[in-house]
């Protein structure tokens, strides 16, 4: 099935309900750290290659 | 003093024969000595240096390593074992990731349906968790509905969520949660248009019902 969503938009759309980047940072840093592969899972969701999740991943461990 | 065959030690130590002869050409582990005959036998030292190949082998060392090891006074280096410990780490990590992988597809398989990749409980908590209230939540449904319906409606889908609750919830999020009337609304609303995946206190297993009056 193809998503509709890029992670462009997706920050967007955070970012028009007034989420900083402070808090999207806060929150992958929970995700990645407490549920590692639900993490993972949303990244891949959301269409990103491995590296650039690897990526994602690493900076916020 | 005790003496080994090369079978007899072989055996002791759930080794092949050919094992320790390869041994024997690294230089990892000689004989002490040969029969008249020419054969090779081992002694109880030679046992206990095998016995601490096998447990470096264990760890994870490569023959080249134990070797270095072994010959430069027998303790390895810290800094050796952390870059072991941390290689172990990364493989942990991949294997996870394929066992996560593997489940998810075996799943997909059993049921014909594309396996949830966050489950809902799991997500609105760590929204919660990053301080996202309520009625934040809202106001992203709300303009996630607007910018991008079908990539709302998809991302529910992959929740976990059923096609009867995404549609409340896709309704809800151009109705009673919409911005601008969100306001007004909210106070008449509150209760009718609270989902149980957004209350901490709901059961986990029953994310099903969208609690009303």
């Amino acid at each position: 099935m193809k998503n509709h969503v890029n992670v462009e938009e997706w920050v967007a759309m955070f970012e028009a309900i007034g989420l900083d980047e402070a808090r999207m940072h806060q929150w992958h840093k929970l995700f990645e750290t407490r549920h590692p592969d639900a993490h993972q899972g949303f990244l891949e969701w959301l269409g990103l290659g491995w590296e650039e999740i690897d990526r994602i991943r690493a900076k916020f461990r | 003093m005790k003496t080994y065959s090369i079978s007899k030690l072989a055996r002791a130590c759930g080794l092949s024969r050919s094992t320790l002869l390869y041994y024997d050409r690294l230089g990892l582990l000689k004989p002490s000595g040969r029969t008249g005959s020419g054969y090779r036998y081992y002694g109880e030292g030679e046992r206990r240096r095998l016995r601490r190949i096998g447990r470096f082998r264990l760890a994870g060392l490569t023959l080249k390593e134990i070797r270095g090891v072994l010959s430069s006074g027998g303790k390895p280096g810290t800094r050796l074992l952390e870059e072991r410990l941390r290689e172990t780490a990364d493989k942990i990590v991949g294997l996870k990731n394929q066992q996560r992988l593997l489940a998810g597809m075996l799943r997909q398989v059993a049921s014909g349906k594309r396996p949830p990749m966050v489950d809902v409980k799991l997500w609105v908590k760590m929204l919660q968790a990053a301080g996202m209230d309520e009625d934040g939540m809202h106001r992203w449904h709300s303009e996630f509905e607007r910018r991008a319906p079908e990539g709302h409606q998809e991302f529910l889908l992959s929740l976990g969520l059923s096609r009867q609750q995404v549609e409340e919830v896709r309704r809800l999020s151009r109705e009673a949660w919409s911005i601008g009337r969100a306001e007004a609304a909210s106070r008449r609303n509150r209760a009718r248009s609270r989902v149980s995946w957004h209350d901490s206190k709901a059961p986990i297993s029953q994310p099903k019902q969208l609690a009303g009056p």
